[in-house]
C-alpha cells in the first residue's frame, strides 16, 4: 500500500488547483531530495496521487497525498524536509505507510462561515435549519460529462450530520458530508441556500476542511 | 498579505493562481526594512512574464540588496481587470499585495510591440496618470527595459526613463542614484537630469523631435547639456554575470516550465532582418563548466523535469557537445529532458542528434528563412540548401517524423521565384523523407509557416519598406496554390494585421503614443492576444490622430533619413548598417563574426581589449 502525507493547505496555497499542487509535490519531493516511486511506462513520472481533490479557494488542515517512499528517508523526516521546499502555505504534518484503503474514507467534517459583516439577519438560521431539514433538495450540478452540462444531485442523502453556530456577523455551519461515491461539494449547499433566501445572500462564503473520516466518524488516516 | 476584498474575488477568476504570490522561493522581505521598493512589472500574463529569463535576472539581482525590495506584476486577465475595477482595488506587488503605486519604482519590460497597451492599462490600474508630465510627485518613476526600447519613441510620454540594453548593472545604478535623489529632496526633473548621465539611460523628456511638414523627423533634439547619443549596456564577463540557479518556481503551469540556462549573449551570423542578431551584440559566452554547474543547481533547486539550452543560436556554442554530454550525464538517469531551441539547420549533425534523443524526443524546427539561395545570401542567412537537406536527412534517418520550417515572406528583394523556391524546398526535404526514413509507416509531417516580414530599427533592413498587405495576400496565395497538392506538407501563414502594426509601431515616432493612449481608452488591451485584438480599432487611433499607417510601415526611407531612434545606439555603427544593406542587394554573403570580423562597432562596447567571443 502507498505511503500518506497528511499536510494543510491555506493562505495563498488555496488557490492552487488540483492539478497544479500535484506538480508542486512532484517538483518539492525533488527539492527536498527525497525519492519517490516512479510510474512505469513510456514517460515514467514522480507518482503522487490526492485522496480527495479541494476545491480552489477552500482551505484545509486534513489533505491526504498518497506516494511512494524510497529508501534512504525515513517517515520521521519527511514533514519538516517536504514542508521546506513547499510554496507558503502547505504544511506536511505526519507521513506514515498507509494500512487502510482510500475506500474506508466516508466523510469529510467541513467548516462553512457565511459573512453578513453588515450584520446578520436574524432569520437566516431558520432558513438554513429549514432547507438542511427537507426530505429532499434536487440541485443541478456542473457536470462536464452530462450531455446538458450539469447533472441533478439530492444534497439531503449526502449530508450525514451539521450543527449551526451564529454570532452578529457570521453563520458558521459544522457539516459532515459524504466524501465520495458520491460526495458533496458544499458549495452546493451555499448556492441552494442562496437561491432559496436571496434576500440572506451572504457577503462571502469560506468553506475549511476540518477532517476526512472514517464510517465510525473517527479520523481517516 | 492578502486582503478581505482579493479573497472575495479570487474563487471567481480564472486560473487565480497567478494573482496570489507565495510561490517557492518568491522573495518575502519585512517592508519596513528595506529602503527601495521596486515592482518588476510585465505586461502581459503571469504565464508569459514568469518564463521570461531576463526578469528572472533583474528580480534576483535587486533581491540580493538587502536594502531593495523587488516584486512582481503582471497583466490581469479581464476576468480579474474587471473585478479589481468593480472593487476598487489598485494593482499590487505578487509578494507583499501593496498597491504598486506606493512603491519607489516601477519597470516595465518590452519585450514587443502589441504589449505596449498593457503598459498603458496597467499604469491606469496601479491608479497612476499615463503621462510622465501628469506625474507631478517623485515617486513611483516608471521605467522600462527591454528590447523594445531600441525604439523608445512611442512610449516616450508615458515613461520617465528608458535602460538600454542589459540590466544587471545600470539597474543598481539607477536605485543607488534614486536614493541619493530621494534622500537629498531633489525634484523629479533634477533627478532625470542627473540619471540621463548613467550610460544607457535615455530619458525621453531631454529630447524633442521636429518633424517636416511631410512627417519625416528634422531632427531629433537633444536639450542643453544632454548626450548625443545614448549607448546600450551590456555585461563584460558572462562568467561574473548573475545567473538565477534559484529562482521562482510557480504554483500554476507557465509557458516555459523549465530550466532556462542561457549559454551566451550575442549572435556570431549577422542575419540581416534580425533585430536580436545586431542588438545583442558583441558575442559573449559563459563558460561549459559553468552552465554544467548551474545547471545541475538549477534542476537540484527547482525540482523541474526539464532544462532548455537557451541562446539566439545554440549550435554557435562552440563546447555545445561536450557541454551536452555533461549535462546529459547528469540528466538522463534523472529522466530530465534536455531540449535545444535555436538549432541551425546547418549545423544539426549526427553527434548532437544523439545527445537529444538520449532523452526524451521533442519537434524539430528549422529556420531557412527564405525560399532561395539567392535570397538567403541576400539576407545574409548563410544556410546552404545541401546542409538543410543533410540535417533533414540526418535527422529522418534518426527516426525523426516531423520537421518544421520558417520562412518570411517580403523579405527585400524577393521575388515569386523566391516564393516558390520555398515550396521546392520543402518538397525536397519530403524527398529528403522518403529517401531516408526507417519507418514510413508513421508518415510524415512537414509544416512550413510564414510570417510577414517586418523591418526593424538598428538592423540593415530599416530603411526597408514592408510590403504592401495585398501583395503579402498575393504571395501567401501563391505558395499556397504551389503547395495544394502536397498532403504532408501544411502551409501556415501569419495573420497580416498584427505584423501591419508591429511594422508601425517598431518604427514609429514619438506621435504614435496618441494613438496608443487612444486605442487604450477605447477598450485596446491584451493585443497579442485574439479573445482582445480589435485590428479596427487600431486603424481608427490612426485616423483619429491623423497619422498614416502605411507611412510608418511601407515607406522606403532615404539613406540620410533622421530615425527615431537616432538619439540610441546598439554599439553597431549606421555606416555598417548601410553597408550590410547594399550587400544584400548585390546578394553578397557577410561572414559570421568568428571567421572573420566585419568591423560592425560592437567590440568597442568590450572594455578588456575588444575581442568578440
Amino acid at each position: 500500500m502507498a505511503d500518506r502525507l497528511l499536510f494543510t493547505k491555506t493562505g495563498r496555497a488555496r488557490y492552487i488547483s488540483h492539478l497544479d499542487l500535484m506538480r508542486t509535490f512532484q517538483r518539492a519531493f525533488s527539492r527536498a531530495k527525497i525519492p519517490i516511486k516512479h510510474t512505469e511506462g513510456f514517460n515514467p513520472h514522480p507518482f503522487v496521487s490526492i485522496a480527495l481533490p479541494l476545491s480552489v479557494g477552500f482551505s484545509s488542515q486534513c489533505e491526504i497525498l498518497e506516494f511512494g517512499l524510497l529508501e534512504g528517508t525515513s517517515y520521521e523526516e519527511v514533514p519538516e524536509r517536504l514542508t521546506a521546499a513547499m510554496p507558503e502555505g502547505i504544511i506536511i504534518h505526519r507521513c506514515w505507510p498507509g494500512e487502510r484503503k482510500l475506500k474506508e474514507l466516508c466523510y469529510v467534517n467541513y467548516i462553512m462561515t457565511f459573512d453578513y459583516p453588515e450584520g446578520r439577519p436574524q432569520e437566516t438560521e431558520s432558513a438554513m435549519t429549514a432547507l438542511l431539514g427537507r426530505e429532499s433538495l434536487v440541485v443541478k450540478k456542473k457536470s462536464n460529462k452530462a450531455k446538458a452540462g450539469f447533472t441533478e444531485i439530492d444534497i439531503i442523502p449526502l449530508v450525514h450530520s451539521w450543527r449551526m453556530e451564529c454570532q452578529s456577523d457570521t453563520m458558521m455551519v459544522d457539516l459532515v458530508t459524504s466524501a465520495q461515491n458520491p460526495g458533496l461539494n458544499p458549495d452546493l449547499i451555499r448556492s441552494a441556500f442562496c437561491a432559496e433566501n436571496p434576500e440572506y445572500t451572504p457577503d462571502f462564503v469560506t468553506f475549511h476542511r476540518r477532517d476526512v473520516l472514517d464510517g465510525e466518524g473517527k479520523s481517516f488516516r | 498579505m492578502m486582503n478581505r476584498t482579493l479573497e472575495h474575488i479570487l474563487p471567481k477568476v480564472q486560473k487565480p493562481a497567478r494573482y496570489t504570490g507565495g510561490e517557492y522561493n518568491a522573495v518575502v522581505k519585512d517592508k519596513n526594512r528595506v529602503d527601495v521598493r521596486y515592482a518588476l512589472c510585465f505586461p502581459d500574463t503571469y504565464e508569459i512574464g514568469m518564463s521570461n529569463l531576463g526578469c528572472r535576472i533583474l528580480y534576483g539581482v535587486m533581491n540580493q540588496r538587502p536594502e531593495v525590495w523587488c516584486e512582481r506584476c503582471f497583466a490581469p486577465w479581464g476576468d480579474m481587470e474587471e473585478a479589481l475595477r468593480r472593487e476598487g482595488l489598485l494593482l499590487y506587488g505578487l509578494e507583499s499585495g501593496d498597491p504598486i503605486a506606493e512603491f519607489d519604482i516601477i519597470g516595465f519590460s518590452l519585450g514587443y510591440e502589441m504589449a505596449y497597451t498593457n503598459v498603458l492599462n496597467m499604469l491606469d490600474l496601479a491608479g497612476l496618470a499615463l503621462r510622465s508630465a501628469d506625474r507631478h510627485d517623485f515617486s513611483p518613476l516608471i521605467v522600462a527595459g527591454g528590447t523594445c526600447c531600441y525604439n523608445p519613441e512611442p512610449l516616450a510620454p508615458f515613461v520617465d526613463f528608458f535602460v538600454l540594453g542589459e540590466g544587471e548593472e545600470v539597474t543598481l545604478e539607477y536605485i543607488d542614484l534614486y536614493r541619493q535623489a530621494r534622500d537629498e529632496g531633489w525634484s523629479k526633473e533634477e533627478f532625470l537630469m542627473e540619471a540621463a548621465k548613467i550610460e544607457g539611460i535615455y530619458v525621453p523628456s531631454l529630447y524633442e523631435p521636429v518633424y517636416r511638414s511631410d512627417g519625416t523627423l528634422e531632427e531629433v533634439k537633444a536639450l542643453e547639456g544632454t548626450s548625443e547619443l545614448v549607448t546600450k549596456r551590456i555585461v563584460q564577463d558572462m562568467d561574473k554575470a548573475y545567473f538565477p540557479v534559484k529562482t521562482i518556481i510557480p504554483s500554476t503551469e507557465i509557458v516555459h516550465d523549465r530550466v532556462m540556462l542561457e549559454l551566451f549573449r550575442g549572435c556570431i551570423r549577422g542575419c540581416r532582418f534580425c533585430q536580436a542578431g545586431y542588438a545583442y551584440r558583441p558575442v559573449r559566452s559563459r563558460s561549459p563548466e559553468l552552465l554544467a554547474q548551474y545547471g545541475r543547481e538549477a534542476i537540484e533547486n527547482s525540482g523541474y523535469q526539464e532544462m532548455t539550452l537557451s541562446s539566439l543560436s545554440s549550435t554557435d556554442y562552440p563546447d555545445l557537445l561536450p557541454l551536452c554530454d555533461e549535462l546529459l550525464d547528469y540528466c538522463a538517469p534523472r529522466d530530465i529532458g534536455l531540449s535545444l531551441p535555436s538549432l541551425r539547420a546547418d549545423t544539426f549533425s549526427m553527434g548532437l542528434m544523439e545527445r537529444l534523443q538520449r532523452v526524451r524526443r521533442g519537434g524539430l524546427t528549422f529556420a531557412p528563412e527564405a525560399g532561395t539561395q539567392r535570397l538567403r545570401d541576400a539576407i545574409n542567412k548563410n544556410l546552404r540548401e545541401e546542409d538543410l537537406i543533410q540535417s533533414c536527412k540526418t535527422a529522418f534517418a534518426g527516426g525523426w517524423s516531423g520537421v518544421k520550417l520558417y520562412f518570411m515572406l517580403g523579405l527585400p528583394t524577393e521575388t515569386d521565384e523566391d516564393v516558390l523556391g520555398i515550396a521546392d524546398l520543402a518538397r525536397k526535404v519530403y524527398f529528403t523523407w522518403r529517401e531516408y526514413s526507417p519507418n514510413k509507416a508513421r508518415g510524415v509531417r512537414i509544416t512550413v509557416s510564414t510570417s510577414w516580414f517586418v523591418p526593424k530599427p538598428h538592423t540593415a533592413f530599416q530603411w526597408e519598406a514592408q510590403i504592401p498587405v495585398e501583395e503579402y495576400q498575393r504571395r501567401v496565395n501563391l505558395l499556397r496554390d504551389a503547395l495544394k497538392r502536397d498532403k504532408s506538407i501544411t502551409y501556415n501563414w501569419h495573420d497580416p494585421q498584427t505584423s501591419y502594426l508591429e511594422a508601425i509601431l517598431s518604427r514609429g515616432d514619438r506621435r504614435l503614443a496618441d494613438v496608443l493612449e487612444w486605442v487604450w481608452t477605447h477598450g485596446g488591451k491584451m493585443d497579442s492576444w485574439t479573445e482582445y485584438f480589435d485590428y479596427q480599432r487600431w486603424l481608427d487611433g490612426l485616423a483619429a490622430c491623423g497619422l498614416d499607417g502605411d507611412f510608418y510601415a511601407h515607406r522606403e526611407r532615404p539613406r540620410d533619413e533622421i530615425f527615431p531612434w537616432c538619439r540610441v545606439s546598439t554599439g553597431v555603427n549606421h555606416s555598417f548598417l548601410w553597408r550590410e544593406r547594399e550587400l544584400c542587394y548585390e546578394s553578397t554573403t557577410t561572414p559570421d563574426c568568428r571567421s572573420r570580423c566585419s568591423g560592425c562597432g560592437a567590440n568597442k562596447l568590450l572594455t578588456g581589449g575588444g575581442r568578440c567571443g
